[in-house]
């Protein structure tokens, strides 16, 4: 995943408890960026197949 | 055919670099189709392994995860850097991007400042060389002082002078990078105290140190024993000294050591124009280009396309044609028919009725307008604007007491104020976070909020303008004041800048269904809620007192005595008050002066109840209480003072 600010990869993982704000009911909804803090929206199970056969297909 | 296993002599050859430069490429291109991958040892992160025969020597090639530093951040660059320390190579082919010379050849640095065996593959040589670039190879060699490959691997170019110089390489000569004297002196006050064997070089270890590297200062722990406590002092001495951020500091002097290195390397073919992305970039950042572009991304895209067509067109689709002229209608009728309990009847279909006032806010008035929000705001996102605006608003944002980074949390914020919260504890000092806090409790309204006030003032004129005048003025004021009060010292800002690009249709729509889906998931539930407690309320006579309550607050600020409803709201949902103030307006309840007056009164009323719980977390109960406290007093004082300036003027009459 891209982070939508600084533009670096980042893992495609949501964050670790002590970094999660709470906010969301029914979990965290947020990627941050390891690298600037930016909140990336973390992708729901029905479009993170169609992100990964693109992936997928990108890196063949 | 499995691969054979190496032998314990083979030498290897590790590939290291930013993600996306063709890494995996030079590695297919080394290693051919008999390659494995694995988990790194007690890690989730892949590695691919490889081999290849290189005049008749036999190597062990390994492709290791995407690094942007020596310095790890994330679990991959981690294992990039365990790799390096663990593996002995006998050559690191550091692959970067020939268009991003500038950005890349930071770690490059760092690599040879390790005394790692570096071979430095300038890669996409290709597309440079098509959009006008000219790199001087053999200068960039000569300065660098290690082997420079220029290549375009996706064609092949390059592959066989990179076999070459890997069968060639002499991984004895190394060069060195000066830095400022006074960062020197300290490399080496500190280098003195350490006396430890390290895979890395002693004034890479230092450096290491000085960023704050938590690994590598337990590394060290663990090698000096009990000499630590010396080296740990001398470090603390110097970051006392300095006063400043050691991290910025080095990462500052590598760019200029850079910037240095690439005087006379990079050079554009004569008649080559820059491109338009990179003229464009520029003029976003440049401050009399840069603001009128901003207002031009502001009234296109959030007063045009939220305002204008998600406010007022869909809404109107959904909310008066849908909602007002055929459900609504007929589920009242339904219940007439078939309830006989009038309190059932109230729950569902009533005044604030689950149907007719929760389902109808959450679907018919916030989904067009999140949803338009949300669309413009990923268009936004992708071209890579953001970092861009931060670089352009670093000046004014020195004046209240931030600086550029402070960015990311205020933009956070026109999408969720309460996320936006969290993440100023990305801010360096405690006083930035503090003033972030209030800016964002203050002047920040969330996408819902600001969507459905652009809707409402949109149509009547100068109300906007007046809107917007306010809370910015405001904006500024209390962040002036703030920074006066607060003591501290104003850190530094710097970041590097992404390529700006156009929106990928893809990522946009993936962004916006992501952010839409999540939103509505947690709204609805939120918004039928805050309709069954207001049933409550209504049924037990709580409501009626809480407006009783409020009513002098409200005549005073001229408004209706029910416009207190939409107060009581806000402070459950900013959102779901905003609402209200839409409906009320839409039922001609309030005149223009009025509307004007409850609107900035309502984007600086105090925050949503999870905003209020996030800050009490970020900041603990006193600060956050003294926030509330201070801006509930700010907005009713400034809603009273905008009354009577507007009722005095006749500015909106």
């Amino acid at each position: 995943m891209i982070c939508g600010y600084c533009g670096r990869e980042i893992p495609d993982r949501t964050p670790e408890p002590e970094n999660r704000c709470g906010a969301c009911p029914g979990g965290c909804r947020k990627v941050h960026c390891p690298h600037c803090g930016y909140a990336n929206p973390a992708l729901p199970g029905f479009l993170q197949k169609l992100v990964r056969s693109k992936t997928d297909r990108d890196k063949e | 055919m499995e691969t054979p296993s190496p032998s314990p002599t083979t030498p290897r050859i590790i590939l290291v670099g930013n993600p996306n430069v063709g890494k995996s490429v030079v590695f297919n291109a080394l290693t051919g189709a008999y390659t494995t991958v694995s988990n790194y040892p007690g890690t989730s992160v892949e590695v691919s392994r490889g081999h290849c025969d290189i005049e008749g020597t036999r190597y062990e090639v390994l492709d290791t995860p995407g690094m942007y530093a020596l310095m790890p951040i994330t679990e991959e660059e981690r294992v990039a850097r365990e790799i390096l320390l663990v593996e002995t190579p006998h050559v690191v082919v550091h692959v970067i991007d020939a268009r991003n010379l500038e950005r890349m050849l930071p770690m490059t640095l760092q690599l040879v400042e390790a005394r790692l065996p570096v071979l430095l593959v300038v890669n996409i040589l290709d597309e440079a060389e098509r959009i006008g670039m000219q790199i001087d190879i053999g200068l960039l060699q000569e300065k660098l002082g290690i082997p420079v490959i220029g290549a375009a691997m996706a064609r092949k170019r390059g592959l066989k002078e990179i076999r070459a110089a890997i069968a060639g390489f002499d991984g004895r000569r190394h060069a060195t990078f000066a830095y400022a004297s006074d960062l020197e002196r300290d490399i080496l006050k500190i280098a003195a105290t350490l006396h430890g064997e390290y895979a890395l070089d002693r004034r890479a270890v230092v450096l290491l140190l000085m960023q704050k590297d938590e690994e590598l200062l337990a590394l060290v722990k663990r090698t000096e024993g009990d000499g630590f406590a010396t080296v740990e002092a001398a470090v603390k001495e110097v970051a006392f000294e300095r006063r400043v951020d050691l991290h910025l500091r080095i990462s500052l002097e590598r760019k200029r050591v850079c910037k240095g290195i690439l005087e006379g390397v990079i050079s554009q073919h004569a008649g080559a124009r820059t491109p338009f992305s990179e003229r464009l970039s520029g003029w976003t950042m440049n401050p009399w280009s840069g603001f009128p572009l901003l207002l031009l991304v502001l009234y296109l895209g959030i007063y045009q396309f939220v305002g204008h067509f998600g406010a007022g067109t869909l809404v109107d689709l959904l909310e008066g044609h849908l909602f007002e002229g055929r459900l609504n209608p007929w589920a009242i009728s339904l219940s007439e028919h078939f309830i006989p309990w009038y309190w059932l009847r109230e729950l569902i279909t009533g005044e604030y009725g689950v149907f007719t006032l929760g389902v109808r806010y959450a679907v018919a008035i916030i989904l067009p307008i999140v949803g338009t929000f949300f669309l413009a705001f990923s268009v936004i996102e992708d071209t890579g604007y953001f970092p861009r605006l931060a670089m352009l608003v670093d000046r004014i944002f020195k004046q209240i007491g931030l600086n550029g980074r402070a960015v990311i949390p205020i933009v956070l914020g026109f999408g969720c104020d309460t996320m936006a919260t969290m993440v100023t504890r990305t801010l360096e000092t405690v006083r930035e976070r503090l003033i972030a806090t209030v800016l964002l409790a203050l002047a920040i309204p969330c996408s819902a909020q600001l969507g459905v006030i652009l809707a409402l003032l949109s149509g009547v004129p100068g109300a906007l303008l007046v809107w917007s005048l306010c809370v910015a003025a405001i904006f500024l004021v209390i962040g002036f004041l703030a920074a006066k009060v607060t003591p501290g010292e104003l850190p530094m800002f710097y970041m590097e800048i992404p390529p700006l690009r156009l929106p990928q249709p893809r990522n946009v729509l993936v962004k916006t269904l992501t952010r839409m889906q999540w939103y509505f998931m947690e709204i609805f539930p939120l918004f039928i809620f805050a309709s069954v407690l207001l049933w409550a309320g209504k049924l037990s006579g709580v409501l009626n007192t809480l407006i009783a309550l409020l009513r002098p607050a409200m005549l005073a600020l001229g408004l209706p005595p029910d416009t207190a409803a939409v107060f009581v709201l806000g402070f459950f949902r900013r959102d779901f008050g905003a609402a209200g103030l839409y409906d009320m307006q839409a039922n001609g309840i309030l005149s223009p002066e009025q509307l004007t007056v409850a609107a900035v009164t309502l984007t600086l009323f105090v925050p949503c109840i999870a905003q209020f719980l996030m800050m009490k977390k970020e900041r603990g109960w006193p600060v956050s209480l003294a926030i509330f406290a201070f801006v509930t007093a700010l907005a009713f004082g400034s809603g009273w003072l905008l009354n009577q300036v507007l009722l005095f003027s006749g500015v909106l009459s």
